[in-house]
């Protein structure tokens, strides 16, 4: 499953990220022959001089002096290019893979939806879809990595079987105990720095919502040291990481000049071999080093990749694949609410008001009504059918809802309009400003409809922003209307004008209406009540 | 005044010193590998004792285990002084930025951005891109200082490429920065999108739109690509500079050692080189750029902590000029009175003039349509929103906005709450003893059910689980009663709360009334009814 994700992501880019593989191989083993050849040279011409006029005479140093050369330009420009087709490789194939974890997620059942924070969700497209990326692309060094050892290995050869044996036990000594101690050295505080960074945060957010307040109480330096705890608790997981990858990277560092003595100390080979062999083991070391920097990343990739699978193994919703539609007669379904003697029944195109005391779970109702909660005590019919069992594909083309807090989403008021449904011409829009008393306002504003909001229309007063959530649902054209507290935040002649407004759009459009006021101003729209 | 990131983070502290100096030491280390590697080679051609080969075997050995060491203590100083900084900027951010974050009319999520990830930017900056680029001066001299013992000629060579290297460098350094503003610009809206998307989720699937913000996600996370890869394009460009140059030096060394060695050289030999000194400086010649290296892996966190100090500074500074405002002597209460006061929002609009003279008892309210102001107006008495123009008095002396504000008991739209107890809580305002009877004061407000359910002493989280919107806004109401300050500014106190509930509370007002001032801002007919003036915005 986890293999899933990332082969969806990377499906287009396979013969780029083969590409990249291809060169960074070939930069790992000139980056070994390079030195190799520069330590075998220069000990060979030292013995050669050594040797008098005749062996410097023997001595081929035309070859090996241009393959210096060679090797340095030859370098430079493969590891250029892994880089820069490894990063194109990870970077637009996970590009990809973001779009298409929103849309599983936004396919999802509501629940899933409802029961991730905001910040959650941000997360995972964010951060760990990066985390991803860096996998991607240490995936590509890995292969150069190992291509580095192995050209380091191919020369100790060259200095007999006894270095070579020893450069191999070194390698696996070094990445063994890399594997083993990573993850209980980094894994805890990997999550305990992740998990304290998402506390201060939490918390951050819910305080800077009381600022007023905690100025007028002179609370800020309680707060604040209150968040600083969790400051510390980052702090204290970081320099447990520095410690831990400095403790795994110099055992690295430590075997590698450790195993170097060792393979000469077995060597009896010439002189100059012993030199290439010495440096090429170095460079195998080097090489392994980028090998061993995944493994200290592999508790942060493994964490970032478990969530997203979950996501992306997500099941789509009941109801989407088959898309049957339910009883309905011409002009949409009914709606019963309630049980037994106290069920109230409305046809299409009726109106009923929900009431009751402050946190008897009106908006529970009407959020369960169409389709975005599940946790209403009370029986719910749509067109005879039970309300959990037809699913938010189905009621989204029943209902437009209105929630209580109005969400709006960051772009202009245009685009908060065109949600509602495709193709709204600007003709629509306009009169379903009208009807929710917002017209006169947006035509006021320089750049009118295409007037930009910011996140969560913060642009907006609260009243406007009800206003705007009202049109939205007058323009997706649905038989019946959801209403959250409507007029909460406007003053009593807006709220008469748009309720009169509503009414006549109402009765003109046979649509019908579910609705939940705590102010009397809006009970003559809906004389049949369903109290709580 | 604006200052470089390195002065806005005091990244100049002895811990970052320190591990300048293990970075720089690091070479020493380096040294020792190189040496130690070139006496066995030297000694293998002329005769030497098994004893002196061995010690030459152990001292190779070892030098890796010196080097880990030393890089170990390099980046825990890092590490330590990174944790001082940012331990210091987030107390500066958090007493500065928490109450004013209302009164800068900053979106919520834009300070939580500052307070929280802005900080652990500077960590890298201060952690490793500070003491590296220190380093990355002082490693290259010790480097050929050290060849230079060996071979001047080859001391020469690594100084001399490192002129065209600097070059290069520079012409890459500079297409870097402006691709890279463009990036993070990318990379931010990117990120606001996510989570503007994923909180307006469920509305986007009642809706059935989710093929459209599909669509927008996908078309953003592209651009953040594309533009990632043209910064990387530079940045792999000035690494392939340095690699050219370092891979360059290496050559040129081996080509001239070998030579040398050989005899063979076009010109008159200006030193004698033996086997282990010419390995010792071809050994050499890779670490003279490492410490260049490092700075150019670092780089990225230069640029981040960079943006990260520039948006930070004026924003901390403007917060910290508003407390000093409001901070100043407070003046005792007394019959209040606005003259002409006028709001003006950063975005230019303009609230009031608004006049209005309120006696030292009574309730007051103030009242208008959505959206006219009647919250602004309470915000500007405790220099919460921009006061442009007119007068605040109190007792018949003009005071700056928020001069009043430990007289003042606070009931806003979203009262706060502290981790801790109820009772505490309740509270909170209170400094002195609280009046005896506050728990009947709770119970008169619809309360106690809520209080008897989950006891006083019930510990509470911020978020708040379990209280509704209307249970919260009247732990608020209680709050600024029991905080016994004689002026009361209430937002709204009856909003969410069911016909009954919003009479009680009513009633204890007016009581409360009778020996304190309290201004609401309300359109609720009830309190109107009882007011003994009003304002009226239009």
């Amino acid at each position: 499953m986890k293999q899933d994700i990332l082969d969806i992501a990377g499906i287009s880019q396979r013969p780029t990220r083969l590409t990249a593989s291809l060169v960074g191989m070939i930069a790992a083993i000139t980056g070994v022959a390079l030195v190799a050849i520069s330590g075998w040279f220069l000990t060979g011409a030292a013995i050669a001089g050594a040797g008098g006029i005749v062996a410097v005479q023997a001595f081929n140093y035309l070859l090996p002096s241009a393959g210096i050369r060679g090797l340095a330009i030859a370098r430079t420009l493969s590891r250029y290019f892994e880089r820069i087709l490894g990063h194109r490789a990870a970077l637009i194939g996970l590009a990809d893979l973001r779009p298409l974890l929103f849309a599983r997620l936004a396919g999802a059942d509501i629940s899933e939806i409802t029961s991730r924070s905001s910040g959650t969700i941000a997360a995972h497209l964010g951060s760990d879809v990066e985390a991803l990326e860096d996998l991607s692309i240490r995936r590509i060094a890995m292969t150069a990595a190992t291509a580095g050892a192995l050209a380091g290995l191919g020369a100790a050869l060259l200095a007999g079987v006894a270095p070579a044996l020893m450069l191999v036990l070194g390698l696996a000594l070094t990445l063994l105990m890399t594997r083993l101690l990573a993850p209980r050295l980094l894994s805890r505080h990997y999550r305990d720095h992740g998990d304290a960074v998402q506390s201060l945060k939490g918390l951050y957010s819910e305080y800077a919502n009381s600022s007023v307040e905690l100025a007028l109480y002179g609370q800020a330096e309680r707060v604040s040291r209150i968040l600083e705890v969790q400051g510390l608790r980052i702090d204290h997981s970081r320099l447990a990481i520095v410690r831990g990858e400095g403790l795994l990277q110099g055992l690295q560092l430590a075997l590698a000049s450790l195993t170097i003595a060792i393979m000469l100390a077995s060597t009896l080979a010439p002189l100059e071999l012993q030199a290439l062999s010495a440096l090429a083991g170095a460079g195998a070391f080097e090489a392994l080093g980028s090998l061993n920097h995944s493994l200290l990343q592999r508790a942060r990739v493994t964490a970032a990749l478990t969530r997203l699978s979950a996501i992306a193994s997500l099941p789509a919703r009941a109801g989407e694949a088959g898309g049957r539609p339910i009883p309905v007669c011409a002009t949409g379904p009914s709606i019963t609410l309630g049980q037994g003697n106290e069920a109230t029944t409305v046809v299409a195109g009726g109106r009923i008001r929900v009431t009751g005391a402050s946190g008897s779970g009106k908006t529970r109702l009407v959020m369960h009504l169409v389709g975005l909660r599940r946790d209403a005590p009370q029986s719910i019919l749509v067109g005879g059918a039970k309300v959990n069992e037809l699913g938010i594909d189905i009621l989204r083309n029943i209902f437009a809802f209105s929630a209580q807090e109005a969400p709006l989403i960051a772009g202009t008021l245009a685009d908060n309009l065109r949600l509602a449904r495709t193709g709204v011409t600007e003709e629509t829009m306009w009169s379903a400003l009208e009807v929710a008393c917002l017209a006169k306002t947006v035509r006021a504003m320089p750049e009118g409809l295409e007037t930009w909001l910011g996140p969560d229309g913060a642009r907006l007063s609260g009243g406007q922003r009800k206003r705007l959530s009202l049109a939205r649902a007058l323009v997706a054209e649905k038989s019946w209307l959801v209403l959250d507290e409507p007029s909460e935040g406007l003053d009593l002649a807006t709220e008469q004008q748009m309720t009169s407004k509503l009414d006549a759009w109402l009765r003109e459009t046979g649509t019908g209406l579910v609705l939940v006021n705590h102010r009397s101003g809006l009970d003559w729209l809906a004389k049949d009540v369903f109290k709580l | 005044m604006p200052v470089t990131a390195s002065e806005f983070f005091a990244a100049k502290s002895p811990e970052v010193r320190r591990s300048t100096l293990w970075w720089s030491a690091d070479t020493l280390g380096a040294a020792l590998f190189a040496a130690s590697l070139a006496a066995w080679l030297g000694a293998g051609i002329g005769p030497h004792s098994p004893q002196h080969k061995l010690w030459i075997l152990s001292v190779l050995g070892v030098s890796g285990t010196v080097r880990a060491i030393v890089q170990a203590c390099a980046s825990r100083h890092g590490q330590r002084a990174a944790n001082a900084v940012k331990q210091r900027l987030r107390r500066r951010l958090f007493e500065a930025l928490l109450p004013t974050g209302f009164r800068r009319g900053r979106l919520p999520g834009e300070d939580l951005r500052a307070a929280v990830d802005d900080v652990e930017t500077a960590e890298g900056y201060v952690a490793r891109f500070a003491p590296i680029k220190a380093a990355a001066v002082l490693s290259p001299l010790i480097c050929a200082g050290l060849a230079c013992l060996a071979s001047w000629v080859a001391a020469a060579i690594m100084l001399a490429t490192l002129i065209p290297f600097a070059i290069g460098m520079v012409l890459a350094g500079n297409a870097a920065r402006v691709e890279a503003d463009r990036q993070l610009l990318a990379l931010s809206r990117m990120t606001g999108l996510f989570v503007d998307r994923a909180r307006a989720l469920p509305t986007i699937v009642s809706f059935g739109a989710e093929e459209r913000a599909t669509r927008q996600i996908a078309s953003a996370a592209r651009e953040v690509a594309d533009r990632t890869l043209l910064v990387l394009k530079i940045a792999f460009v000035s690494s392939a500079i340095l690699e050219f140059f370092a891979a360059l030096s290496v050559a040129l060394i081996a080509v001239y050692c070998g030579f040398s060695l050989l005899g063979l050289l076009p010109f008159q030999a200006p030193e004698h080189l033996n086997l282990g000194r010419a390995f010792f400086v071809l050994a050499m010649a890779p670490e003279f750029y490492l410490g260049m290296r490092r700075m150019a892996a670092a780089y990225h966190e230069k640029q981040q902590g960079e943006a990260a100090a520039s948006a930070l500074q004026p924003e901390v500074e403007r917060a910290e000029a508003l407390l000093e405002a409001m901070d100043e002597t407070s003046a005792l209460a007394g019959p209040l009175k606005i003259e002409a006061l006028v709001i003006r929002y950063d975005d230019g609009s303009c609230i009031g003039p608004a006049t209005a003279s309120w006696p030292a008892t009574g309730l007051h309210v103030i009242t208008g349509p959505t959206g006219s102001g009647k919250s602004s107006l309470l915000h500007a008495l405790v220099g919460m929103a921009p006061v442009a123009s007119g007068r605040i008095l109190v007792s018949g002396s003009e005071i700056a906005p928020g001069n009043l504000n430990s007289q003042i008991g606070w009931s806003g739209q979203r009262p706060f709450l502290l981790p801790g107890s109820l009772q505490d809580n309740l509270l909170l305002g209170a400094q002195m003893a609280p009046i005896p009877a506050w728990q009947a004061l709770v119970a008169r407000l619809g309360l106690e059910t809520m209080l008897n359910a989950r006891g006083a002493n019930l510990a509470i989280d911020p978020a708040g689980s379990g209280l509704s919107g209307g249970e919260r806004r009247r732990i608020g109401l209680a709050r600024a009663i029991l905080s016994n300050r004689p002026i009361l500014l209430l937002d709204e106190p009856t909003a969410d709360l069911d016909a009954d509930t919003a009479h009680d509370v009513a009633v204890v007002l007016m009581e409360v009334s009778r020996t304190r001032l309290v201004i609401a801002a309300t359109h609720d007919p009830l309190l109107l009814s009882k007011a003994q003036s009003e304002v009226t915005y239009s």
